[in-house]
């Protein structure tokens, strides 16, 4: 289902504008004598949940906004720092203060109903998410520190910022550009009209749209049918078309990939990696920008279980996760070590932001033994540590998103955490419920949880996943009730680090804290694995995988072979 | 006289369940804990004002009671109301999930029904034989399996030779009534198949044992010492008699096969009413979920009251 849940649509709403990836290897095809022609029929587990780009939330949708709308810059996947290319503006330039951002514009586009499509349909589209940045538009965050958007002429488009911004091409490029003559009434007044918009095909006519394919069909939580835009401004797809089928089941997924019912599938689960080897599929693996995290309530003002608070009794819980065996049982070797809260495929701007130097607390239940004793938690006698009276005894709150593999890395740390003389018990619910049991509401934040596991599907750019830990997202993507105003000022600087190197060095800092200080036990990072027949070539692979939301190669170069 | 006084009084019975469970399912739902507001609520920026305006714009800002007294007036009016996930009206998205549920349950059904009674014919003539034990294993197996994991069987098995997904093949380029339909008949294969075993062992055990006790019967003694051939003993004296429980087993078990649907629906995504109601249920789409419910209840009640009226008619020993 929503393949991995809230938390997925979590990122990819906020992020509005992902970033770039790292790590992209894959292989590109010169479109020179490549075969033409075919449609390409994808499956996911994923799904669309809303066309709407003021509503949707999971990765599909915004793959596929980013298929059918025009943006101002991509990124390429093909290179690895992923450095940003662009698309409906064919340059960018920042001032020497870098608070102006200039985009030129491409001549002749238009939208797949002729319609021109210039400087002055990006600053209403863009202007109309920064307007209700407050509202509607919020998933978009078109707000930080920008001041004004304005086409100057229908070539140029400027960006005023009060502050230096280092994000500010993350926070534009990838935004999709939507037709005014089609969403103008929805955006009038308050702009409440956004949210509730129908945006989806009627009758035979495809969507407005402006990218290098256009909505020809859909049907909810089943399938979305594209046909090649004729009138895209970039390089023409092979393709004459491709479709996308949502399973809701993953065995079912893989065995419709076997059984040739579909060409291609993204985020094949490990424990399928051997039937699709065995069946003649061409299989690519790699690091993915995701991570499976363990959670511990760090609201100061906790009532309850207080010693969870202490960063002893935390460092002694990491040092009772073995997190070999969770990559090697749970994950059947499909998954790396986890660490900091940037995965190491995360990168943007040619630089990598995960921080390698964090010094992890190794797989040592002696050691964690030593360091609870020492806090004064003695064992009862039934072996489980009493703390101020009671009994170490937790719940934790688990996403149903992570049942299997996650199930099994649960259990070993059970059996871990029991060694040490805590005792924790799985409570299963969705991702709804799961959010409400963690967050409580506006009058009861953070309150009542103690542990949680979840996981998360950061954006390149690591400003999304540090703002996450910020006292700031309390009550939206904050889910640990983590709170550090020396952690959010350093928040604030890198956003106005425009040298990247400069940047990376905040991020390292920020980085060591939320480990030190453990509002996340990172368990694990993902590896991706993508499977398609061998009919088809010319895949772009990504750290998403190849449909993804950080650029349309891969869907403008596969081809028939 | 009686026996429409006894119909309207079992009508009367029945609206009264179907009111009261409609009022329990709305309460239900809004227990659960989550809400359609907080999720899509849940980014950045998100102003107290935002929320204040979607549960406005969702009806979520009055009391329950309000809300429920608004959902009964509109429900009067046939409104099912719109849905919070893609803001369409929900009786048009449940009467097209019904219609896509319909021919894939009865399909089911009645290979069911008929593979069930001849099993539990069978079994029961050749009781105390190896082949009535086999009959029967088979029947008792086919009841204990849970449904996903057949459905999960079937699908594997049968990879590449017929379609897992969904009802018709988008890429199909004939585009004649004639290839539909038989697109259609393959996606249905697996659905109704996993949906005919996953009955049929109910069905058999309950005829084998009415059969059991009408084959021990006097009459049927009677009909034996006069020669005839063991088909007409059963035809029509035995089977005629086992008949009943089974009947109204079918007319039972009818209504709650659309809500047994949800499963196999889930697996091989069969876009009919289960797996709008799973949808739902994961997107807290109140509206679309108290819809389901609404069709799930009225069909169960209405097939209760059909078992109950047909068991008079069909036994004269009853009187109403």
């Amino acid at each position: 289902m929503k393949r991995r849940g809230l938390r997925l649509r979590a990122i990819l709403t906020a992020l509005a504008l992902v970033a770039v990836l790292a790590g992209c290897g894959g292989s590109s095809t010169g479109a020179g004598d490549a075969k033409r022609g075919g449609v390409l029929r994808i499956g996911t587990s994923n799904g669309i949940d809303s066309l709407n780009p003021f509503v949707g939330i999971n990765q599909d949708d915004f793959a596929v906004w980013l298929a059918i709308y025009p943006t101002l810059l991509q990124y390429d996947t093909t290179k690895p720092g992923m450095p940003y290319k662009g698309s409906l503006a064919t340059s960018w330039k920042f001032s020497e203060d870098h608070k102006t951002l200039t985009f030129t514009i491409r001549d002749g586009a238009t939208w797949s109903d002729g319609t021109p499509l210039d400087a002055t349909s990006a600053e209403w589209s863009l202007g109309v998410m920064f307007k209700f940045a407050d509202g509607a538009a919020g998933n978009w965050g078109i707000k930080d520190n920008v001041t004004s958007i304005k086409a100057t002429d229908a070539h140029t488009l400027v960006i005023t910022y009060s502050a230096p911004a280092a994000t500010a091409l993350y926070a534009l490029g990838n935004t999709p550009i939507l037709p005014k003559h089609v969403w103008e009434e929805a955006a009038s007044g308050n702009g409440k009209g956004l949210k509730t918009f129908v945006n989806e095909p009627s009758g035979d006519k495809p969507m407005v749209g402006a990218g290098p394919f256009l909505l020809t069909k859909y049907q909810k939580g089943e399938l979305a049918m594209f046909k090649t835009n004729p009138s895209w401004y970039g390089d023409k797809p092979l393709i004459d078309g491709w479709g996308l089928q949502t399973f809701k089941n993953k065995d079912a997924l893989v065995t419709a990939l076997k059984g040739g019912e579909i060409d291609a599938v993204g985020g094949i689960p490990p424990t399928a990696l051997n039937t699709v080897k065995s069946g003649g599929l061409v299989v690519d693996e790699g690091p993915a920008l995701a991570m499976r995290d363990l959670i511990i309530n760090s609201n100061p003002d906790k009532p309850k279980n207080r010693e969870l608070l202490n960063l002893d009794v935390r460092k002694a819980m990491e040092m009772a996760i073995d997190r070999k065996a969770i990559v090697d049982t749970a994950w059947l070797g499909k998954a790396s070590e986890g660490s900091t809260i940037i995965p190491p495929a995360g990168a943007s701007d040619g630089q990598e932001w995960h921080n390698d130097a964090i010094d992890v607390v190794g797989f040592d239940i002696d050691g964690a033994n030593k360091l609870l004793d020492q806090t004064g938690y003695a064992k009862g006698a039934d072996g489980i540590r009493v703390a101020d009276g009671h009994p170490m005894r937790y719940e934790i709150v688990f996403a149903d998103d992570e049942s299997g593999a996650g199930d099994r890395a649960f259990q070993i740390i059970q059996n871990g955490f029991k060694q040490i003389g805590i005792e924790i018990s799985q409570k299963k619910m969705d991702s709804s419920a799961a959010w409400e049991a963690i967050y409580c509401d506006d009058d009861c934040q953070y309150r009542d949880f103690d542990l949680a596991m979840w996981d998360w599907f950061p954006a390149a750019d690591p400003d999304f996943m540090l703002a996450a830990m910020t006292c700031d997202s309390w009550g939206d993507w904050n889910d640990s009730g983590y709170c550090n105003k020396e952690y959010d000022a350093l928040h604030q600087e890198q956003k106005g680090a425009t040298d990247p190197k400069a940047r990376k060095v905040i991020i390292d800092k920020m980085q060591q804290m939320v480990y030190d200080a453990r509002p996340y036990i990172i368990l694990t990072y993902d590896e991706r694995i993508d499977a398609w027949s061998s009919k088809w070539d010319g895949f772009v692979e990504s750290s998403q995988g190849f449909f993804n939301n950080f650029s349309t190669q891969s869907l403008e170069k596969v081809h028939l072979k | 006289m009686r026996g429409w006084s006894y119909l309207a009084k079992r009508v009367s019975f029945s609206l009264m369940t179907i009111f009261v469970a409609t009022t329990l399912n709305f309460f239900l739902f809004r227990v659960l804990p989550g809400d359609a507001v907080r999720n899509l609520s849940r980014v950045p920026h998100a102003s107290p004002d935002l929320k204040a305006q979607l549960r406005r714009q969702f009806g979520l800002d009055k009391s329950p009671w309000e809300q429920y007294l608004l959902y009964l007036r509109e429900l009067a009016h046939g409104n099912m109301g719109i849905s919070f996930a893609d803001q369409k009206p929900v009786r048009g998205a449940i009467v097209e999930a019904l219609w896509n549920t319909i021919p894939m349950v009865l399909i089911g059904t009645i290979v069911a029904i008929v593979i069930g009674v001849a099993t539990g014919v069978l079994a029961a003539w050749w009781r105390g034989s190896w082949k009535g034990s086999i009959g029967t294993s088979f029947a008792i197996f086919f009841y204990a399996v849970p449904t996903q994991w057949l459905a999960l069987v079937l699908l594997i098995a049968f990879a590449g030779l017929l379609p897992s997904h969904g009802m018709s093949d988008p890429y199909l380029l004939d585009d004649s009534t004639g290839a539909k339909l038989i697109d259609l008949g393959r996606h249905l294969v697996l659905p109704a198949t996993t949906l005919a075993l996953t009955l049929y062992g109910e069905y058999a055990l309950i005829t084998r044992s009415a059969m059991l006790e009408t084959l021990g019967e006097d009459y049927v003694l009677t009909a034996r010492a006069k020669g005839l051939l063991p088909r007409v003993i059963v035809r029509r004296y035995a089977l005629r008699n086992a008949m009943l429980p089974v009947t109204t087993l079918i007319a039972l078990s009818l209504g709650y096969l659309v809500a047994g649907a949800i499963l196999i629906e889930t697996v091989f995504s069969w876009p009919g009413i289960g797996y709008a109601a799973y949808q739902a249920v994961v997107e807290r789409d109140y509206p679309m979920l108290q819809g389901t419910f609404l069709v799930l209840t009225f069909s169960v009640v209405l097939f209760n009251l059909i078992a109950d009226l047909l068991y008079a008619r069909l036994d004269p020993r009853i009187t109403l």
